[in-house]
């Protein structure tokens, strides 16, 4: 049976994120927050029993003179907002919870901001549609920004393990993925000489090393901070695990990296949109095979976006191929969480969530390896559609539970 | 021997334009805001490169938010399919969902483009896809085979270049990186030469203007002689891919050879005399009818400042040369 849960089958979990509230992301903007988006918050947040006194002082100080909060408001924000979503997830039924990463701008500036090496490019790239991100490029050695680990996990973790009451899973970007949206230029320089007569190889090499110096200077040492704070569970974050198949084992390298030597915790990838017109011979989760055997050991878990696709059988098969020589405990994501369906107005219900887990166990062969969570982060959807789909997966779960 | 040089693929967008956009993006900003500063751009780009001397100016795309946009929107039977990587880039196309045969039509890519903009004397350059690459990222039904689909596909982008040809334009560059992605994939087999060829013997001739096939993101390298050999005025080689010693053991006598030496996706700066020498020893090793200095793809995957910069190097290396 599925560790940290006792017996119980079908463990729910939320990938990442939630959206900022409303409220905090107008007055970032110095707009005045609403009445309504005040009521809102107070309102769910006496279901949770929370305490909203300092924070509607400090939102109607704000609503009668639009600014940005300052620093200590902003933080009583971050607090509230972290306390609010983590109890949040508690109430919804989750079994592993966090804050939706309500101090987390976005994953990728998040960690980018704090490292030093690192240079913003000075326009934003564009990547889905009009959708941009600041891409940053490396420039020399890495190392983290002095006294950026207390701002970068250490506070969000202790905060998170002082109001929880369930076991926690820690998300957190993967090397891999952070080398993979930024400009790689200090280490193609350095290696240019030395591969000069292959730029394929110049390519794999300076990622590969790019890589490394972001496992070992990045993100080792927020894994090291948190274990060491008593976190059970760490998720890295690869949503760009399949991006280039010639790559894959750079991927790997980075975790271990990241992971090796470490105990007392679990750690699990989180994995989403793979490659599912790769112009290779495989496709999709496929790709990540044979490469993922070599993980460290102590990795033992997958998260993977499957509801989006919804070819469950296919997309699994390749796990159950490989059962034998390593066996993963799969996260299954039975909710789509694209805007696409938001903009539509459908969600998954509860019967069709407990059709995907009996589908999946089915192939996987072993119901005690399913864990059930969204495709991804919520981040881009709507606090009620949030909540709506934590209680389907609840419902959902439960009803697979029951066979 | 002539040096020349020329951007080949959509360059990166200016901070203006992704303001104008999120603020329309987010209901705050209006679609005519983000029309003003796409052409103000637009307008922008193609006088710098006429400043810096490239023998084929071209639109810098930025109506274009991924190169088979204007086919999947504009033509009739095909939809717009789910959103895949745009190779292994951190950026997104919409996969065009061709439910064929196709009636043959030509304009779709003139709503994309600012041709009043481009000059009318044939140094104008207009990017399509190639028919290979289009049918390979695309979803394909009703065809009875894929032989049938790429000739239905290289026969409307015909039509559109030479639609193109009739505005004043005097090159058409066909982009061709499935071909060599699946080559250093190992998935490559004589199928999709033989699809390939198919479709440039049919649009790789266009009356009134030159032709090229640009190849990108993989190693030509094994399959140069195939690429020489289509029915095209013009090889674009990605040399951040393919090795040098690979691109100099053949003879390009019959053709121009357009090298992209210059890494797009990288704000690493190459040094311009080590370009210029790296392209006089494939000019004097390989004898091409016109060697011509590119960026290996677009400049949108590192923005506008370091576009401007990749355009800067373009101008230096191509004095070095002509000197």
């Amino acid at each position: 049976m599925n560790r940290n849960c006792g017996n119980k089958l079908f463990p729910v979990y939320e990938v990442g994120s939630l959206p900022k509230l409303n409220l905090r992301v107008r007055a970032a903007r110095a707009e005045s927050v609403t009445d309504q988006e005040i009521a809102e918050v107070q309102n769910l947040a006496q279901k949770l029993s929370i305490e909203t006194n300092e924070v509607t002082e400090i939102l109607k100080h704000q609503q009668a003179e639009p600014r940005k909060f300052n620093l200590q408001e902003d933080s009583a924000l971050a607090d509230f907002n972290a306390l609010f979503y983590l109890k949040l997830q508690e109430a919804a039924g989750l079994d592993f919870v966090y804050d939706g990463e309500a101090r987390r701008a976005e994953m990728y500036r998040h960690v980018a901001r704090k490292v030093a090496g690192f240079e913003d490019l000075p326009e934003m790239i564009r990547s889905r549609g009009p959708d941009s991100w600041r891409m940053s490029a490396c420039v020399g050695p890495l190392s983290l920004k002095e006294n950026s680990l207390h701002s970068l996990i250490i506070q969000e973790f202790d905060f998170v393990k002082k109001h929880a009451t369930k076991p926690l899973k820690v998300p957190l970007d993967d090397p891999y993925m952070i080398a993979v949206m930024s400009d790689n230029r200090y280490y193609l320089e350095s290696l240019r000489t030395e591969y000069k007569k292959d730029p394929r190889k110049l390519r794999y090499e300076a990622k590969r090393a790019f890589t490394l110096a972001l496992a070992e200077k990045v993100i080792r040492p927020q894994v090291e901070a948190v274990v060491e704070r008593g976190a059970t569970w760490v998720q890295l974050d690869i949503p760009a695990a399949t991006l280039d198949l010639e790559h894959i084992p750079i991927m790997v390298e980075g975790v271990n990296a990241v992971v090796e030597g470490i105990t007392g915790s679990k750690f699990s990838l989180h994995l989403c949109y793979p490659r599912r017109v790769s112009l290779a011979e495989k496709q999709g989760y496929q790709l990540l095979f044979p490469a993922i055997l070599d993980l460290n050991q102590s990795v033992n878990h997958i998260s993977l976006e499957l509801a989006n696709a919804d070819q469950y059988e296919n997309d699994l098969a390749v796990f159950a191929e490989y059962k034998e020589q390593r066996c993963f405990e799969i996260g299954l994501g039975v909710t789509d969480i694209t805007l696409e369906q938001q903009q539509k107005g459908t969600l998954e219900n509860a019967e069709t969530i407990r059709d995907r887990i009996l589908r999946a166990s089915k192939v996987i062969g072993d119901p005690s390896l399913i864990y059930v969570a969204p495709d991804c982060g919520l981040r881009q959807l709507k606090l009620d559609r949030c909540l709506k789909m934590y209680q389907s997966i609840v419902e959902g779960a439960e009803l697979a539970r029951r066979g | 021997m002539y040096f020349g040089a020329y951007l080949t693929g959509a360059f990166g967008q200016s901070q203006q334009l992704y303001q104008v956009r999120n603020e329309a993006k987010r209901g705050r900003g209006s679609q005519e805001a983000v029309l003003a500063r796409v052409t103000e751009d637009t307008k922008n780009i193609i006088q710098l490169q006429r400043e810096v001397n490239q023998n084929y100016l071209i639109d810098p795309m930025f109506n274009f938010f991924n190169l088979l946009q204007p086919f999947a929107e504009q033509v009739n039977g095909v939809e717009i399919g789910l959103q895949e990587n745009w190779f292994n880039n951190n950026v997104f196309y919409r996969r065009p969902q061709i439910h064929g045969p196709l009636e043959l039509q030509s304009g779709f890519t003139k709503k994309y483009l600012h041709l009043n903009h481009l000059p009318a004397d044939g140094t104008a350059m207009v990017i399509l896809p190639s028919p290979y690459t289009l049918m390979m990222l695309s979803e394909i039904t009703g065809y009875p085979n894929r032989m049938t689909a790429v000739t239905n596909l290289a026969e409307i982008l015909h039509l559109e270049a030479q639609s193109l040809v009739s505005e004043g334009i005097g090159r058409i560059q066909y982009d061709e990186p499935v071909l060599v992605v699946k080559q250093s994939l190992g998935s490559l087999n004589t199928e999709d030469l033989a699809l390939l060829q198919r479709g440039m013997d049919i649009c790789g001739k266009v009356t009134g203007a030159s032709t090229s096939l640009h190849t990108y993101f993989g190693d030509a390298g094994p399959i140069i002689p195939f690429l020489i050999s289509l029915p095209v005025d013009c090889l674009g080689i990605d040399g951040t891919e393919t090795r040098l010693n690979e691109i100099m053991k053949h003879n390009y006598s019959k053709k121009e050879l357009a090298l992209g030496l210059l890494d797009a996706r990288s704000t690493s700066l190459e040094d311009p005399q080590q370009i210029a020498d790296q392209l006089k020893a494939v000019a004097k090793k390989t004898s091409p009818e016109k060697l011509w200095l590119t960026p290996n793809a677009g400049t949108e995957y590192r923005g506008f400042t370091h576009g401007i910069k990749k355009l800067d190097l373009l101008k230096e290396i191509k004095v070095i040369l002509n000197e």
